[in-house]
């Protein structure tokens, strides 16, 4: 049986191709409008969830175009489900509106069932069915014909690469395997939207490689998708179009490319050394070095790891700004073995924006910006 | 050292809502039960008469009690724990497995002992308004009870160490107690007096039953004795209790290893795929072959009925065959055995008897299959999806309830054929047999629509089936218990008022069984019964429709 990765080999992965999206600031900017360039499909305006005094979700407007996948990430009780269940019509806003395709979320629910497919991350199985009548069953509430439904069947099992699952007991499958099934629902009546719910939790590293592969090849197909992912790497590697929530709120939006740019405000170097006596030292002459190089005091940010024996810093400083700092550490008569930019991924510029924008709100940061911190580590700096 | 198991299942049991429930409203039933029946007058009752119809009611009331409430908590005791992953731990722990199943045990046990407790003030009321002796009547029935509470406590987590889920091991337990309870009466009643090897085993099985030794106690001739003597039943239950106690403890030990995780599963080989041999001989001993590949739902059929049926473990077309030819056989059976036993029973009995073994059959496998029709859904993540469907929630409703109905409908159009029997035998009763048919069915959709109801409004398939079926009985079991203490100590009235509650009584009057002549029950049963499903329907169809709205 054909499986996901025989048709599609990793090495001919297709990859995200971000669009143009106009740059949108993260960080302090409170509830950013959000907007991608292509035609729209699903749009929110200020859309507010309140439960009682606590806000789930503040203003939250955004929009996403047709065949994009957005990446919709943030923490535990961000408001990223709340988001999901507003849009696909099993909760009702306080404020504010949603719409898929034109259709109201709140008061065309009926045609957003058939406009959006949603995954949950629960997956709903049924105890004694088989996949195929699994299936047949969704097909059938979806009022699909007969005989094209078991055309159907056929489809999105192939598409999802589950052909071999047909047969196969629902409650019998792997995490994996019932992903795939999952998806398979959610594609039976063709929607236009797709709404995964952390597809990627609970997978091996092979069907994580075939889960990002299927959704890049519905991405091709046209459909637009929606997902939420912890994994964060895993978005970065699918994802054309990037939100990131906090508290409710919306902190950044845009192509990953634009919000790494935004967030790389400050960025981190790291000087390894040959020697463990030699940290302090360097760290000492790093700090004075910054302190005399920098309008500002609270720019400098130094960091030691005897044991690891490195010095980091971050610094506004661009490339020909900073690269004196290596001349003068060498003229001191240290060995330095790397002398090296950390690149910043995905999940960093989550936590900087998410940060920034715990920061504005006057609340206590989920998680530190820097988890740098380790036996034989001693920190020197103003932010330290 | 406390056992930490029996620690931490005790409070975990005390912790839990419905145990708080079951101990008020027991609390509560023997307060009022003793209350009502305090002498108010100033005249002395010196045969002791009235403080024995008063621990009658109490006894059995009692005993009911403990039939349908206490299974409840062991039943779901292991599977509980082997799903929540704890049990993994714990087997894993220092413990052995027989501290881990002591502990386990002792917890429901000490429950069970609270509910007996609650009993004690109007046990030593009733001891009190004199007449009931201490030790052969009111300690017996404590020694009997306490060994049934064992008995149950032992079977409910052998079964739970069996199934998959919680809610499996609440259907399946309680249709053993049930059984245990009721069906092992039948084979005694239909072979009285007969002697030699059959009169024994038929003596053993009926005392399989608490209610023969409970009947002792309260000085009732035993069930199905129709005059004759019967030897005391008391000691071979405490033998079978003690004896079946052990072997369900035994055997339950013997899971608490690897063999309780250790689950094939199932390959789903379908017959489509196997050679030609092998499809013409499956479909030559299959009438409906269960591993065929099925065609997909069509039009006319609403696609949650067919999603029911096939979710059922027992849903599927081959396993209903099975149950309806079991049926239409043992009703055939009862028919024909109770017309040729020695004694003379009559076909308003044989009627009556049928129309029991019916009702008992509507109460154990209504509340199974109606009670997570929603909870079901909720509980394993379904009805989300199904809220995403255009699906409407009457469509919902009715496939659901439909799925329900047409099982209970072939079951009980399975036990036909008796009836067949008892008009070639007596041709009048065409009428009669007519009217119990409408009792049935106004019994079955009562039964479904307070199943469905009640189980609605619980999130978790366990607690819902629990109390689906202790509604569900206490619904039909209350007016056979106040029947049973007709003239004393509840007068013809009362009774007749009791029996309204649900067509039971209309069905075993009409059918003219014995003790059920003398009450005027028809039409207002029926109207009393469609008014209990209208309601219970309604609430069914506004729960429904709050869950599936956006909120």
């Amino acid at each position: 049986m054909p499986r996901c990765s025989d048709r599609f080999p990793i090495d001919s992965e297709p990859r995200a191709s971000p669009s143009a999206h106009p740059p949108i600031r993260p960080s302090a900017q409170r509830n950013p409008i959000a907007v991608s360039s292509s035609e729209t499909v699903v749009e929110t305006k200020a859309l507010t969830k309140r439960y009682d005094d606590f806000t789930a979700l503040d203003a939250l407007t955004m929009r996403v175009g047709k065949g994009e996948i957005l990446g919709f990430i943030g923490p535990n009780g961000a408001g990223k489900t709340t988001t999901i269940r507003i849009l696909v019509g099993l909760s009702k806003p306080t404020s504010g509106t949603a719409t898929i395709a034109g259709a109201d979320c709140l008061n065309d629910a009926h045609k957003i069932k058939r406009l959006v497919g949603y995954m949950p991350d629960d997956f709903g199985s049924y105890h004694n069915m088989r996949v195929s009548e699994y299936l047949d069953f969704f097909g059938a509430a979806y009022g699909i014909g007969r005989s094209h439904r078991i055309k159907r069947i056929d489809e999105v099992l192939d598409i999802t690469g589950a052909t071999y699952m047909h047969d196969l007991y629902v409650d019998a499958l792997s995490r994996g395997m019932q992903q795939r099934v999952a998806i398979a629902r959610t594609l039976m009546h063709d929607p236009q939207v797709l709404i995964l719910d952390e597809p990627a939790n609970g997978l091996d590293p092979q069907a994580r490689i075939d889960m990002r592969v299927m959704l890049l090849r519905l991405s091709e197909m046209g459909k637009t998708l929606i997902v939420t992912s912890h994994i964060l790497p895993e978005l970065a590697r699918i994802c054309n179009v990037v939100a990131m929530i906090t508290r409710g709120k919306l902190r950044a939006f845009g192509t990953l490319d634009e919000i790494m740019r935004d967030v790389q405000q400050k960025r981190t170097f790291e000087i390894m050394l040959i020697s463990g006596d030699q940290v302090e030292r360097v760290g000492q002459t790093v700090r004075r070095w910054l302190q005399e190089h920098t309008v500002d005091d609270d720019d400098t940010a130094v960091t030691c790891a005897q044991t690891e024996m490195m010095v980091r810093f971050s610094t506004h400083l661009n490339d020909r700004e900073v690269a004196p700092l290596l001349s003068h550490l060498i003229s001191q008569g240290e060995t330095i073995t790397q002398f090296r930019e950390v690149a910043t991924d995905l999940e960093d510029a989550f936590l900087s924006v998410a940060n920034a924008g715990d920061r504005s709100d006057g609340g206590v940061a989920d998680k530190p910006a820097s988890s740098e911190v380790s036996s034989g580590v001693s920190a020197t700096g103003a932010d330290a | 050292m406390i056992n930490p198991v029996i620690q931490r299942e005790f409070y975990g049991i005390l912790r839990s809502p419905r145990a708080m429930v079951v101990l008020v409203c027991l609390t509560l039933a023997f307060s009022v039960l003793v209350l009502m029946r305090w002498p108010a007058d100033a005249s002395v009752d010196l045969t002791g008469t009235q403080s024995l119809e008063v621990f009658r009611v109490f006894g059995y009331g009692l005993l009911a009690g403990i039939v349908f409430l206490v299974p409840a908590f062991p039943a779901t005791s292991v599977v509980n724990e082997k799903n929540d992953g704890t049990l993994a731990l714990l087997l894993n722990s220092p413990m052995s497995a027989l501290s881990i199943y002591f502990g386990k045990t002792s917890g429901v046990l000490l429950f069970s002992g609270l509910v007996l407790l609650c009993s004690l003030p109007a046990s030593a009321a009733c001891y009190a308004m004199g007449g009931i002796h201490l030790t052969s009547q009111l300690g017996l029935l404590y020694v009997i009870l306490s060994l049934l509470v064992i008995q149950y406590v032992t079977l409910g987590m052998l079964v739970s160490s069996h199934v998959q889920s919680a809610d499996a091991g609440v259907r399946v337990t309680y249709t053993i107690v049930l059984a245990l309870c009721f069906l092992t009466l039948i084979p005694a009643a239909f072979f009285p007096g007969a002697g030699g090897l059959v009169s024994s085993l038929t003596s053993w099985l009926r005392n399989i039953s608490p209610i023969p030794a409970v009947m002792e106690i309260m000085r009732h001739s035993g069930v199905g004795a129709a005059g004759l003597k019967q030897e005391s039943a008391i000691g071979e239950f405490i033998i079978i209790t003690l004896v079946s106690s052990g072997v369900f403890a035994a055997l339950t030990l013997s899971r608490f290893n690897y063999r309780i995780f250790d689950r094939s599963r199932a390959k789903g080989l379908i017959t489509d795929d196997r050679g030609r041999a092998a499809k013409t001989a499956r479909r030559l001993f299959y009438l409906v072959d269960p591993q065929r590949r099925k065609r997909g739902i069509p039009w006319y059929l609403n696609p949650v009925m067919v999603k029911e049926f096939r979710c059922r473990k027992f849903g599927r077309s081959q396993w209903l065959l099975r149950l309806i030819s079991v049926c239409a056989v043992a009703s055939v059976m009862v028919t024909f055995a109770a017309a040729t036993s020695a004694t003379s029973w009559g076909v308003e009995a044989i009627g009556g008897l049928m129309v029991l073994l019916q009702v008992i059959l509507v109460v154990v496998l209504t509340p199974s299959l109606a009670s997570g029709l929603i909870s079901g859904e909720r509980d394993g993540s379904g009805w989300e999806l199904l809220r995403l469907t255009p699906l409407s929630p009457l469509q919902i409703i009715h496939g659901k309830v439909l799925s329900v109905l047409w099982t209970l409908g072939l079951v009980l159009m399975a036990t036909l054929p008796g009836y067949l029997i008892m008009i070639l035998i007596q041709p009048v009763m065409w009428l009669q047999v007519n009217i119990v048919l409408i009792c049935l069915v106004a019994i079955a959709i009562e039964a479904l629509a307070v199943s469905a109801a009640i189980g609605s409004l619980f999130r978790t398939t366990a607690v819902s089936t629990t109390a689906s079926y202790i509604a569900v009985i206490t619904l039909f079991l209350t007016p056979m218990l106040v029947w049973l203490g007709r003239d004393a100590p509840f007068g013809h009235e009362t009774v007749e008022t009791a029996l309204l509650l649900t067509p039971v009584g209309a069905a075993l009057n009409v059918i003219g069984a014995p003790g059920f002549e003398n009450y005027d029950l028809l039409p207002l049963a029926w109207w009393i019964a469609g008014g209990v499903s209208i309601l219970m329907f309604s609430i069914l169809g506004a729960k429904v429709w709050r869950l599936t709205r956006a909120v």
